[in-house]
């Protein structure tokens, strides 16, 4: 209800998918992180000592090439003789030393004195001057401690070359050694640049140089790019001569910034005896090529772990929350208040399990409770129709009581009304009678009684007593005696009533009585006031004669059927349905009660009233009365099929018996069951 | 027999004409008739002309038939109390008449001819 207006909360397999990342990239960087630098020192380290290695190497190659020259010339000036030699014989020794070496230069022999007795040039021409050299360094050096190298200048301004002087001792077998002079040779150091260009070719800043002397006053004796070597003042960065010459080490080596801005990592080893310096670099990034190649690697492997940590997260943290999704879906479900079709869970052997099998019980026990719930709604519903139901029938049934007592009222108040006005003017009815008689008797006594007189006088009688008649019948209707009943036997009690009864000539009376003679508990005056009003309504209709017909039949089981039938013009119906109102009638006089007295009394005897008409050919008036309890075995009522036809004699009437049949009830059966219906 | 001397008779009723034209017709059939409107004129006149038939209403404006009629019996045992009412009685009502000593009921109207022979069975069962 309320979750669609709240904003949906992250999802679990998103938090498990950060968690999972987390966990497993974190130690990863780590470790990756540390071992990158690891590798990277110890890369850088061996970078550097591979320079350091090359520095080295180059220094020996350099000490090589300097010793080779050295050794050349030690041979020359101690082949055997060469002190004693002459200048030519030197010459031409000599000249054949520069011709076998190609960076010898220069080649002088110099005596004791300092004199230059030979010297031989590649570029000096035929005859170069003789100098004297007994104040030079070389020559001194060379006479007084044997050896001389040194001397760094450039071969016309451009090309580096050095000085090596040797004494040139006499050596005989007995004798020490005497120095009988120096032999003193320039050689070109171009070899040492052309071998650097070979082992390090252009590429990149990678470069070796050899350089000579101080920070000061360095000289290059050499350099990888040979273009770099031989030009006049030639040398390398301020910044690496104040590295490389500040160290009192062998070797060594690091990274250099320089001026520009970059970095390099340089090596550098001294060359035995002469001091100079063999300078390596190589660009940082090349250098440390090995370390940020492996770091690439790294990331590059770190970057397919975050991929792969993601997906495969992805994929757990599905599979873990798949359970716990259809489960909401299934509470979603619930909500709605969906019980069927829940989305299938797996229970899987874990907390989530348990939980999906809790939800299960639980929307288990839901179902039912709702079930018990709208099946006790369900039943409030019936039962309050039914009371509904019953609150109407008892409503109608109050409704038709207070009819019923409204009716009982007025009619109640109609009676004390007629008891009061018949009670009043009986006495008045009562003097007039008695005055007509005195009149009539006087009148009669006197002899002046003639017979228009006597006419009008039992006109005025007749009439008083049928006022009487009215206040009778009035009186009667209204009045509420208890019942007397009696038990009597129908048949008997009719014959006894139709015997006293007056029937006019005209009128022919049928009995069809039922053999079976039976017995009814009833009030006989009451009952016989119903009969004669019945029969009396019966001769009205029929002025010009015809024919009442008293019938009884039992009917069902505990009934009679009192028939009182006549063959008059029949009713209509718009007036059959008030027949039975009080104070209703179709008579010129009378008072409308008669009928109405009729449905009252065997109302009293819990019986019925039917009445069958047909225009034009009768109309049968039915009283159903119930069957006294004690009349059911009543002696003397033979079964039908023993009973004789009963011939009951006519009364009053003249006429043939076959006259007497008239149909009855034509096309109508009998009444149903107990009582039957109100007609 | 009724020449010699007329039998006297006390009609206690509160309507007026129907006293005297009931007391008419009988002063015709030979009775010697008294007339009283109430109750107590009726009594009195009873007990001072000791009539052999009194013929009562039963609703009086000062009291009821039954009363007078008790009074009367305990005055007179031969007379013949003959009670009159214009509407139904019940059986009680008749019975409580009897046991007061009412010989007779009318029911207004009644035949004159009738009446006239009825009391004279009366007085003839009660002198026998």
């Amino acid at each position: 209800m309320i979750s669609h207006n709240v904003p949906r909360r992250g999802k679990l397999a998103y938090k498990f998918v950060l968690w999972f990342l987390l966990v497993s990239l974190a130690p990863m960087g780590v470790l990756g992180w540390h071992l990158v630098n690891i590798s990277q020192n110890v890369l850088k380290e061996e970078s550097l000592r591979n320079q350091e290695s090359l520095a080295v190497g180059f220094a020996e190659t350099v000490y090589n090439y300097i010793t080779t020259f050295q050794n050349v010339l030690a041979v020359a000036s101690r082949l055997e003789g060469f002190a004693s030699m002459d200048s030519m014989k030197q010459e031409r020794h000599l000249t054949r030393v520069m011709q076998m070496h190609a960076a010898v230069l220069e080649l002088s022999v110099f005596e004791n004195s300092g004199r230059e007795t030979v010297r031989l040039g590649r570029y000096l021409g035929d005859t170069p001057p003789l100098r004297n050299f007994a104040d030079e360094t070389p020559f001194q050096v060379a006479m007084q401690k044997g050896e001389y190298i040194g001397g760094l200048q450039r071969l016309q301004g451009l090309y580096p070359t050095l000085t090596i002087a040797l004494p040139i001792v006499e050596t005989a077998p007995t004798q020490a050694h005497v120095r009988k002079g120096v032999l003193l040779g320039k050689v070109s150091l171009n070899g040492l640049s052309q071998m650097l260009h070979q082992e390090f070719p252009e590429k990149g800043r990678s470069e070796a140089a050899v350089v000579a002397g101080d920070v000061k006053d360095s000289f290059l004796v050499a350099h990888s790019n040979p273009n770099e070597a031989y030009r006049r003042n030639a040398s390398i960065a301020e910044e690496i001569l104040k590295v490389i010459m500040t160290q009192s080490q062998k070797k060594g080596g690091g990274k250099i910034e320089l001026a520009d801005g970059k970095s390099v990592l340089g090596a550098f080893a001294e060359v035995k005896d002469v001091g100079w310096i063999v300078y390596v670099q190589q660009p940082i990034e090349t250098a440390y090529l090995a370390a940020t190649q492996m770091r690439r690697q790294i990331a590059k492997v770190f970057l397919w772990v975050v991929v792969i940590t993601l997906l495969l997260s992805l994929a757990v943290a599905g599979h873990i929350t798949q359970p716990i999704r259809a489960l909401r879906k299934a509470v979603d479900r619930l909500k709605a208040g969906q019980f069927e079709d829940l989305p299938e869970m797996t229970l899987t052997n874990d907390e989530i399990g348990d939980l999906a099998q809790s939800f299960l019980q639980m929307s288990e026990s839901l179902k039912e409770k709702t079930g018990e719930l709208v099946h006790a709604k369900e039943e409030l519903e019936k039962f309050t129709k039914f009371l509904e139901k019953r609150v109407e029938a008892r409503t109608r049934e109050l409704k038709a009581a207070q009819d019923e007592l409204i009716k009982k009222e007025r009619l109640a108040a109609i009676g004390q009304m007629a008891s009061v006005v018949g009670h009043e003017i009986r006495n008045p009815l009562a003097v007039i009678n008695n005055s007509i008689f005195y009149i009539k008797t006087k009148l009669t006594k006197d002899n002046l009684l003639d017979q228009k007189i006597e006419r009008h006088i039992s006109i005025i009688q007749s009439e008083v007593k049928q006022a009487n008649g009215i206040i009778d019948e009035i009186l009667t209707y209204s009045r509420s005696r208890e019942l007397k009943p009696e038990t009597l036997m129908v048949n008997h009690f009719l014959e006894e009533l139709l015997s006293v009864y007056p029937f006019p000539s005209h009128i022919e009376v049928v009995k069809d009585f039922d053999p079976r003679d039976p017995v009814v508990h009833i009030d006989p005056d009451e009952m016989r006031q119903c009969i004669r009003n019945l029969i009396g309504n019966g001769i009205e209709v029929m002025p010009n004669g015809g024919i009442v017909r008293v019938a009884t039949e039992l009917v069902e089981q505990n009934w009679v059927r009192i028939d009182l039938g006549d063959t008059g013009p029949g009713i209509p119906p718009d007036v059959l349905e008030k027949i039975f109102t009080p104070f209703y009638t179709t008579k010129a006089r009378g008072t409308g009660l008669g009928l109405a007295v009729v449905r009252k009394a065997v109302d009293r005897h819990n019986g019925k009233v039917d009445v069958r008409t047909e225009i034009g050919k009768g109309t049968t008036f039915s009283i159903y009365l119930p069957l006294s309890a004690r009349g059911a075995a009543a002696p003397g009522s033979p079964g039908p099929a023993a009973a004789p036809p009963v011939q009951p004699p006519p009364m009053r009437s003249a006429l043939p018996p076959q006259t007497l049949v008239r149909p009855v009830n034509p096309g109508q059966t009998g009444p149903g069951g107990a009582p039957p219906g109100k007609a | 027999m009724a020449e010699t001397k007329p039998i006297r008779l006390l009609i206690i009723d509160d309507d007026a004409h129907l006293s005297e034209s009931l007391a008419e017709v009988l002063e015709l059939d030979g009775f010697e008739c008294l007339v009283a409107g109430t109750a107590k004129d009726g009594i009195e006149a009873a007990k001072k002309n000791n009539p052999r038939v009194v013929i009562m209403d039963i609703q009086l404006p000062d009291s009821s038939g039954f009363q007078i009629c008790q009074e009367l019996r305990r005055h007179s045992r031969e007379a013949i109390l003959i009670m009159m009412t214009g509407r139904f009685l019940s059986a009680e009502e008749k019975t409580q008449g009897f046991e007061l000593g009412a010989d007779e009921y009318l029911i207004k109207p009644f035949d004159l001819q009738e009446l006239s022979v009825r009391i004279r069975q009366l007085l003839s069962r009660s002198r026998g």
